[in-house]
């Protein structure tokens, strides 16, 4: 608790500090006379989590939990001709993921071609739907938590980015409106310590009868396209990814062992979404869906294979915002998220979500964001050990984020 | 057949939609730094500069949008579609996945006339009676 503090503090201490020197605005960086400015941004957000009857997202959140923050600072200019480079250093904790441990959060450069044709190469965000490549930047989007069973702010290790590079452009389709395009490839650094490795690790014996030892790097191809429809603000979405060799190991001991235990397969990821901007109205909605099939091998016993293992749930969402004026929005939605390999009647197969949203925004840099959630289901939990006794009744959340921008 | 025909007559309502499309800002006009070659552009070509579709100017010079929040906010919806509020987000979304820069502020029209002035590559929307010195107005085809 007292480093969740002294984390916090120090995140709004850096926060006043920018605020303090005036650098509310964004700043630009003048190389020389001949050379194009670099535009540099950033922002810090802080949360407060607080949930009746579990802990979610944070290991204490049914006392209240300040363990929810981001910081980053990007930079971007195009020193050549059709050519952007643009790179951003990130932390973030949400409960025990992240833990303020600074990372390079994509950097790359790009080489547009036409309008119809571009390039990209480096570590780059990965496009899936309407939120996942900005997933974590709160000042970017009504909400304060995105539908967790599409965008779970635990596992941006997994989904955020990859290493590699991308294609993209945008086809007119003259009165029929347009498709914009991304295909990428590349490898997924998972840590030891992030989010998917948490959910691998709940799922074993306590320590020390299973221990998880590590998590592969996985190899991604995938592609983004959105048909920009010639209704003004209509346009419909499809993502498709596919890894390849997604694996991790864990080692258990007496009764279940002893020895390694390696598991590997591949995952196949599908995003369909719709998002229509009116007036001052915006819906949205979004369907989403992995398989992972593996199997499960023995090192110690001639890499033996011991069995299936695998994973397959689905998410959806419905979602409208409303912005009154310049200083108020609200936003409401509903998300289910079902998880196929779980009995129905087990309240950790499922979890459904209505949230209320109001996000005020007092000055073009500051946002503040208050949030509530009624929940039925455990499905999204993925904490079993500070989760001990689960069961299907509705529960309520409250969230609440601030965040600073320049 | 009823499915049929209500299906294509949807299809063609949509592509109406998206016809003849013109542009009239209210109380406003486009300049641009005196580097870009353009001196006119189409509804389209605005539009995709403002959705970021459209990054450089042919040449390759980067395009720069600068404007001038709250003052030329219908002109805005009518060259995108968007209001001030929603631009900002869409182009955070850009800035901060790595896939576009910010567009730049300006807090009263004459310094955005001079910002479009002293930028390559600037773009703004800006009120009809600004005293446009060293910009170039852009014809709206």
């Amino acid at each position: 608790m007292k480093k969740s503090m002294f984390n916090s503090t120090t995140i709004l201490s850096i926060t006043a500090s920018i605020l303090a020197a005036g650098g509310v605005q964004a700043y630009e960086l003048k190389l020389g006379t001949n050379l194009p400015p670099v535009d540099l941004h950033g922002f810090v957000s802080q949360g407060f989590l607080y949930s009746s009857d579990y802990n979610y997202l944070a290991d204490d959140s049914k006392n209240g939990s300040f363990k929810f923050s981001e910081a980053g600072v990007n930079a971007a200019f195009n020193p050549f001709a059709r050519t952007h480079i643009a790179a951003q250093g990130f932390l973030f904790d949400t409960g025990n993921v992240g833990q303020y441990h600074p990372f390079l959060d994509y950097a790359s450069i790009d080489y547009t071609v036409n309008d119809q044709f571009g390039l990209r190469a480096g570590r780059i965000r990965r496009p899936a739907g309407i939120y996942n490549a900005i997933q974590d930047i709160d000042l970017a989007r009504t909400f304060v938590l995105l539908p967790q069973g599409m965008y779970d702010a635990r596992w941006r290790d997994w989904s955020a980015g990859l290493d590699g590079g991308d294609i993209f452009g945008n086809i007119s389709l003259k009165k029929a409106g347009s498709v914009s395009y991304e295909f990428y490839g590349g490898l997924v650094n998972m840590a030891d310590n992030g989010g998917v490795a948490r959910y691998a690790e709940n799922g074993l014996p306590p320590s020390p009868v299973g221990q998880f030892d590590g998590i592969g790097a996985t190899p991604v191809v995938g592609g983004q396209l959105w048909y920009n429809t010639p209704l003004d603000g209509l346009r419909l979405g499809a993502s498709l990814a596919f890894m390849d060799g997604f694996s991790y190991d864990v080692t258990v001991i007496p009764p279940y062992g002893p020895g390694t235990i390696h598991s590997e397969g591949n995952v196949i990821l599908q995003q369909y979404s719709a998002e229509y901007s009116i007036k001052n109205w915006t819906f949205q909605a979004e369907y989403s869906t992995y398989d992972f099939t593996g199997n499960r091998f023995a090192p110690a016993y001639g890499n033996a294979n011991i069995g299936a293992t695998g994973d397959n749930p689905a998410t959806w969402y419905v979602a409208a915002s409303y912005r009154f004026n310049k200083y108020f929005e609200s936003g409401v939605y509903y998300t289910q998220f079902r998880d196929y390999s779980t009995d129905s009647a087990n309240p950790d197969g499922h979890q459904n979500d209505l949230a209320l949203c109001l996000r005020v925004d007092p000055k073009d840099w500051w946002t503040f964001k208050i949030e509530g959630h009624y929940i039925e289901g455990t499905g999204l939990l993925r904490d079993s050990s500070h989760n001990p006794v689960r069961d299907g009744n509705g529960w309520f959340m409250l969230a609440v984020k601030t965040t600073f921008s320049f | 057949m009823k499915s049929t025909f209500f299906t294509l007559a949807l299809l063609g309502a949509v592509l109406c939609l998206g016809a003849n499309r013109t542009l009239a800002l209210d109380g406003a006009v486009v300049i641009a730094n005196s580097s870009v070659a353009a001196d006119s552009l189409g509804a389209d070509a605005i539009k995709d500069i403002y959705t970021g579709k459209t990054k450089y100017w042919d040449g390759g010079q980067v395009v720069v949008i600068a404007m001038l929040p709250d003052k030329t906010d219908a002109a805005l919806q009518q060259a995108c579609g968007m209001d001030t509020s929603a631009f900002k987000t869409f182009w955070q979304r850009l800035a901060f996945s790595g896939r576009g820069q910010e567009p730049k502020k300006a807090s009263s029209t004459d310094e955005l006339v001079k910002l479009v002035a002293d930028t390559k590559g600037a773009i703004a929307i800006v009120p009809a009676d600004a005293a446009l010195t060293g910009v170039k107005k852009l014809e709206i085809k």
